[in-house]
């Protein structure tokens, strides 16, 4: 990341020459001053990773496995509901 | 048409077309009928094996109590470029920290979830039991309860007249005389039954949460399998390899690493497998010998050239150490093999996203497109991609189109986040509040969308908020450094240095490289030494 600098230039012996007319200044020398201002840092875009084929059949492996013990608790919860 | 086919061929049929479950059921009604029928039994252990197989190869996953109560490992304090453990010390070719974000273990986030890889080991056990989105670790407590346990318990309340083969009244002794049949009931009990015989042992346990019974409980688990084939390797005289690689599975599932690499080597010796030399790796990175297991893939090379899943295994291993160069030299081999090889196009890709080419990037995505592959995950690297090579007609619709197949919050989260940054780096910052919240609507832990809304709070002025948000960020992931450096540099500027100085060792801590750091913590340390 380039840091937003501020730059300022100055070039001592022209000023006086210059200042009845605003003209642009591009001088070939003289001292450069950048200033570093510290910003605040945000996180980087995250490129989200593919799953693997194994990964995904696991997954789902595991998600239907879950579906079925829930339907299989609810199924008892109602029971239980009906004997009570 | 089928009531009058032949019953066990039209069973063999299923089981070809992959119906595993209409092939079991008729398996079952063939069995009533004559219950000694071995053709039909087989079948039907196949069948619920197939049902649940995976690849035992790709499957290791560590549990927190394997990671944390791990003394597998030679080396306690390793040398560096030798173990996994200490991802940081041999950081060649990749990019840094401040473009590649990193997992909760230091690694650079991956272009490819394994099973196996997904993500190093935490340094503590709060680390481990927390489980921040960046990490990607919902980990189970041990890799024989979680995910197993599960399946297995759904199997079994699926079958209402208890399980198919009763473990415990198997005689081993009288199958492991017949070949054909010991292997497929060794495949039966290894994937289908797993744990079915302890799970209720083990739920009661994992709410005590005793790790160490845990472990020593596992030895029942694979034990019939382990039984069964050792019996059977005594039965060829240890003339047969499967048998040996068997054992060694089992033993791997048990921990006793040692004892695999054995039988593992005896196997080898016998007859040259691709796979066991896969599964001896795998022995050897669970011994944090990164270097053994990269020269075996290369004897394995040697033997087989251009064998792809040896060369995939090399750039993975090479990946896990950090070295990217080499990784990515890897993966563009096994491209050269295999051109449709997912897992190798996604890290290449990732790699040139994170290295400043998402042109190059892009192009890859686009294969994995073009290759039928269509996911959440996909679209929204393709829109980030896109928006970084300044495709901007592409990148909104790639995003919706991720945000529409996003299969849970956490990914619809991330999604949300990486729109964010569209938003921000096309100046309309109000969206990008808005994308940073949504993600935070989605998914509460999201550590960088936290970080994220604080820079955008602290442009508005708001710093209060800024702040607390920003403790939020690093108190959720105290791996990443932006957040403790976000809060370094507000504190420095409200004056409350002491605070900033904290924050900024913090930030040190997580990344030693970064340069402003080092100079807030240089200038703060003038104004303390002025004191």
């Amino acid at each position: 990341m380039v840091k937003a600098g501020k730059n300022t230039v100055s070039n001592n012996s022209d000023m006086a020459e210059l200042k009845s007319m605003f003209r642009e200044v591009l001088p070939k020398q003289g001292p450069l001053f950048v200033e570093d201002i510290t910003t605040m840092v945000l996180c980087k875009p995250k490129l989200l990773p593919l799953k693997s084929l194994t990964l995904e059949k696991l997954e789902k492996m595991h998600q239907a496995a879950q579906n079925t013990i829930h339907q299989q608790e609810m199924a008892e919860k109602d029971q239980r509901q009906i004997t009570h | 048409m089928g009531s009058e086919m032949e019953p066990l061929l039209l069973a063999w049929s299923y089981f070809r077309r992959r119906k595993f479950q209409l092939c079991a059921d008729l398996c079952t009604q063939m069995l009533e009928k004559s219950p000694y029928d071995q053709a039909a039994w087989i079948l039907k252990a196949r069948a619920l094996t197939e049902m649940v197989y995976i690849d035992e190869i790709d499957v290791d996953q560590e549990g927190i109590a394997e990671m944390m109560l791990d003394e597998n490992a030679i080396a306690q304090v390793p040398r560096p470029g030798t173990s996994l453990k200490l991802p940081g010390t041999n950081q060649t070719g990749g990019p840094s920290q401040a473009v590649r974000p990193i997992t909760q273990a230091g690694r650079p986030i991956t272009g490819f979830l394994r099973p196996s890889t997904q993500s190093g080991r935490p340094g503590t056990m709060e680390q481990a039991i927390r489980t921040p989105r960046t990490a990607y670790t919902a980990r189970p407590i041990t890799s024989s309860s979680g995910r197993f346990v599960r399946l297995g318990t759904a199997s079994m309340l699926t079958s209402p007249d208890g399980p198919f083969i009763n473990l415990s009244r198997l005689n081993l002794t009288k199958y492991s005389q017949k070949p054909k049949l010991a292997k497929a009931l060794f495949e039966y009990i290894f994937h289908h039954e797993n744990d079915v015989k302890t799970i209720h042992l083990e739920d009661v346990v994992l709410h005590l949460g005793i790790y160490p019974f845990l472990l020593r409980n596992k030895n029942h688990i694979e034990k019939n399998a382990l039984d069964l084939a050792a019996l059977s390797t005594e039965h060829s005289q240890y003339k047969d390899w499967w048998w040996k690689v068997q054992i060694g599975k089992c033993y791997y599932r048990l921990g006793m690493y040692r004892e695999a690499e054995k039988q593992f080597k005896s196997a080898l010796k016998q007859q040259e497998m691709v796979d066991t030399f896969l599964y001896l790796a795998k022995v050897y990175v669970s011994l944090d010998q990164p270097v053994t297991a990269l020269n075996l893939f290369k004897q394995g090379l040697d033997k087989f050239p251009g064998e792809v899943t040896l060369l995939c295994g090399i750039a993975r291993i090479y990946e896990e150490m950090n070295n990217m160069s080499s990784a990515a030299e890897y993966y563009k081999e096994v491209l050269k093999q295999d051109n449709t090889h997912v897992e190798a196009i996604a890290c290449i890709g990732s790699n040139h996203f994170y290295s400043d080419q998402p042109e190059i990037a892009l192009r890859f995505y686009r294969r994995l497109l073009q290759m039928g592959i269509y996911n959440g995950q996909l679209f929204n690297n393709l829109g980030l991609c896109c928006f970084y090579a300044q495709q901007y007609d592409m990148t909104l619709t790639s995003f919706e189109r991720a945000l529409s197949l996003a299969e849970n919050e956490e990914e619809a989260a991330d999604v949300w986040y990486n729109l964010g940054h569209v938003a921000v780096g096309i100046g309309d910052t109000s969206l990008a509040h808005q994308c940073f919240r949504l993600a935070l609507v989605n998914n509460n832990n999201h550590a960088e969308a936290y970080n994220n809304l604080a820079v955008l709070e602290m442009r508005k002025g708001h710093v209060e908020q800024a702040r607390a948000l920003l403790q939020t960020a690093s108190s959720l992931a105290p791996h990443m450094y932006e957040p403790h450096f976000n809060f370094a540099t507000i504190s420095d500027k409200i004056g409350d240095l002491q605070r900033s100085y904290v924050a900024a060792q913090k930030s040190e801590a997580a990344f030693p490289d970064h340069v402003d750091t080092q100079h807030l913590i240089k200038q703060l340390r003038q104004h303390f030494a002025m004191l």
